[in-house]
């Protein structure tokens, strides 16, 4: 059985791979448009709401039973109406989210790279793929989900040392005590960032046990370092108000990139590369949804069956992609609205969904755990 | 059987995005039909733009391709001039020089901003320049001559650089300008204005450098003198390389800096700034008629400099525009920034600033021998 389960390095790449995606879309436009200056330091800020959901999701995985994932818990805890009803609402917003990840990963790709290339092409493919893996073993996603850290954060890396020459650090000062303030509001985007990382309690029950899951942390301290990384470099290129301004400044930094005479425009490779971050958060989402309503309809696990085969709910999953693919086409926005669901209404209700569903599900089984902590029924 | 039959399905999908055909992929370019624009100017002109661009020389020395054309907008008058030229697919991606006539840098600076953030092909990083006059005149009438409008802008810029002048790219300014400060540009003109520069055979098409400009918020604020210009490089750049001519002797600046320090009263706002610049000079040329002392010549050199920052602090002042990021360096030492930077807009204008030069000339012992 254990052969099955995903390592915990292998689940912690997937989720800094996932976590990339609605990381360089928000930041650092956004939390710059918030917290002006102190904009990169607000990962320091973001360390508390991300921290309480990490500690509330681990409350949770130590009452997860062997093979279960955050759908069963609900199940059990909230009864079957209640468990059922919160199943249903986390389903349609993981494949809500993944078809709007789904189009602003292709809009992003269409207009740093394809400007006259339609989306609905780009979408269709990389939703195939993501289905294509989604019907695979989770741990082979997993796999590859360590070998897509490396690219992305290397490439990373690499725009950050060939961009130093046009930094400013001086852009980055002076720094007031009301710009200190203000990065307490710009911490809002990256907690909700982070808190994506809590639909990944849906796939627990693929993931090796261990004593207790506080490693996780550390995934989510590396991702909030490299969006505070991310905020500097771009913010010390173009400063605090330039940097609000442009739609993709970190990709706008790539375009100035060249590698000498050789290469004087590496930005095409770069920005492509980063479509592989929505790849794995569409692909998480397929799978967490596909956890959700598996778990709603009393459906056995998916990797039962091989991967070409329908039977055991496992059309699901292509009704799932089906309804995110369609749902990226209903966010055929003009760029200025697209911004909008992007910087307000979508990490709102990732919010409402994630911190508020945790936050309400740990408050309302607190006398709940306290009996099974005891030892009682 | 299963893995063919997923090679299959990845190659398909992946297939729809190589290329392969041209109704698919409408970005596809073809390499033997591309022609790289690489200086490319814009103008106002009668409530058109104006759209002028250079191809440059091309591999075989072959003549570079100069069109104009005027339209309602930067995306309009690149398809006007794609049509201008039907053998060639004019490619914006390596365009070096960005040129702005006089009217255009005046009111439509955004607009090419924005066109960037938009557009995929112009880089931020682009050097940009305005003309005294309009960009047309730079880039078309140049392609008369032998070298084309992007062989003398890369010449002026190597120049430039050795001279202490500084070209500035579009993010420079966009960032300058983003803050709420002003932002220097340099500026060229296309025909000498002197007997100076040129001889008999002179070139009247030849790019010289002009000085700077100042833009603001709204647009070009005002051209600053040749002198108020390197006294602006000196406080905002590295003005290494200058040469600079006092008492009969040319010096070239080896070195120099400039510290800004604000003096703020009890309410936080800014009542003064003390900036402090210090210079190291060498002594290239001393006039064979002429005997002057070390200390003078220190003396002289920090005079003259002196004045120059002035003008160009000057010139700040009364147009109430902080191109020279006085603000930012004065904050850094501000008891409370807040109050400071609250106070800074109002109060700039009547600052009073001090100014203390401290030149010295290396290798000027045997002056007076």
């Amino acid at each position: 059985m254990d052969e099955h389960l995903i390592t915990r390095k292998q689940f912690a790449a997937a989720i800094l791979v996932s976590l990339l995606s609605p990381l360089l879309r928000l930041l650092p436009q956004t939390a710059v448009a918030i917290a002006g200056a102190g904009a990169w330091l607000s990962p320091l800020p973001a360390l508390v709401p991300v921290f309480l959901l990490a500690a509330i999701l681990e409350s949770f995985r130590r009452h997860m039973r062997p093979g279960e994932g955050m759908g069963g818990l609900l199940l059990r805890w909230l009864g079957p109406v209640a468990g059922r009803a919160a199943l249903a609402v986390f389903a349609a917003w993981f494949l809500f989210y993944g078809g709007f990840i789904l189009r602003s990963g292709t809009e992003r790709l269409v207009s740093t790279i394809y400007p006259s290339s339609g989306q609905g092409l780009f979408a269709a493919v990389t939703v195939a793929m993501c289905l294509l893996v989604a019907l695979g073993r989770l741990r082979a996603a997993a796999r590859t989900a360590v070998i897509l850290r490396t690219v992305l954060v290397g490439a990373l890396a690499m725009v950050i040392v060939f961009s130093a020459s046009n930094m400013d650090v001086s852009r980055l000062v002076p720094f007031s005590r009301q710009d200190a303030a203000a990065s307490l509001a710009g911490a809002l985007p990256l907690a909700s960032v982070c808190g994506v990382a809590g639909i990944f309690s849906f796939l627990s029950g693929h993931v090796q046990r261990p004593k207790n899951g506080r490693w996780l942390w550390g995934t989510y301290l590396l991702a909030l370092i490299l969006g505070g990384i991310i905020c500097a470099a771009v913010m010390s290129v173009f400063g605090p108000a330039l940097s609000a301004r442009l739609t993709y400044p970190f990709f706008i930094m790539i375009r100035s990139i060249s590698l000498g005479d050789l290469v004087p425009r590496i930005e095409a490779v770069v920005i492509a590369a980063w479509i592989v971050a929505d790849f794995m958060l569409v692909t998480m989402l397929l799978r967490c949804a596909h956890e959700a309503l598996r778990t709603l309809f009393g459906l056995p696990d998916p990797e039962t069956f091989p991967m070409g085969s329908l039977r055991g709910g496992r059309f699901l999953l292509w009704l799932e992609a089906a309804a995110v693919f369609g749902i990226s086409l209903l966010f055929d926005l003009p760029p200025l609205q697209l911004r909008l669901w992007s910087d307000r209404y979508i990490p709102l209700g990732s919010d409402l969904v994630l911190y508020g569903g945790f936050t309400l599900l740990w408050l309302i089984t607190l006398p709940k755990r306290k009996k099974e902590q005891s030892g009682g029924p | 059987m299963r893995r063919w039959s997923i090679l299959l399905y990845v190659s398909l999908s992946l297939l729809l995005l190589g290329g392969c055909d041209a109704s698919l992929a409408a970005d596809r370019h073809d390499a033997e039909r591309l022609l790289l624009i690489q200086t490319m100017g814009l103008d106002r002109e009668d409530g058109h733009l104006v759209m002028s661009v250079s191809s440059g020389l091309g591999p075989d020395e072959k003549p570079s391709l100069v069109m104009s054309a005027a339209a309602s907008g930067i995306e309009d008058a690149i398809a006007r001039l794609q049509n201008y030229s039907p053998e060639n697919q004019l490619f914006y991606a390596h365009v070096q020089y960005l040129l702005l006539g006089e009217q255009f840098a005046g009111s439509d600076l955004d607009q090419v901003i924005e066109w960037v953030d938009r557009s995929p092909t112009l880089r931020m990083d682009t050097n940009m320049l305005i003309v005294r006059g309009t960009a047309r005149d730079a880039v078309v009438d140049s392609s008369e001559q032998a070298t084309d409008i992007t062989q003398r802008l890369a010449s002026l810029d190597r120049q430039a650089q050795a001279s202490g002048w500084s070209v500035r790219t579009l993010r420079e300014v966009a960032a300058a300008l983003a803050e709420g400060d002003g932002a220097l540009c340099l500026t060229v003109r296309t025909a000498p204005s002197d007997g100076n520069v040129f001889t008999e055979d002179q070139r009247a098409d030849a790019v010289v450098p002009a000085g700077y400009a100042i833009l603001n918020g709204d647009g070009l604020a005002a051209f600053l003198s040749p002198e108020a210009s390197l006294g602006a490089e000196l406080l905002t750049g590295d003005p290494t390389g200058l040469l600079i001519t006092v008492e009969g002797c040319t010096l070239e600046l080896l070195g120099g800096s400039a510290e800004i320090d604000g003096r703020f009263a009890g309410d936080g706002a800014v009542e003064g700034l003390d900036i402090r610049c210090t210079l190291q000079a060498g002594l290239l040329e001393k006039a064979e008629d002429r005997s002057i002392s070390p200390e003078k010549l220190n003396e002289a050199l920090s005079g003259t400099v002196g004045e120059w920052v002035y003008e160009a602090l000057d010139a700040a002042q009364q147009l109430g525009c902080d191109y020279l990021g006085l603000r930012r360096a004065a904050l850094k030492s501000a008891p409370d920034k807040a109050a400071a930077g609250r106070a800074w807009g109002e109060a700039f204008p009547a600052i009073p600033i001090s100014v203390t030069v401290d030149g010295i000339v290396e290798r000027s012992y045997d002056l007076a021998e």
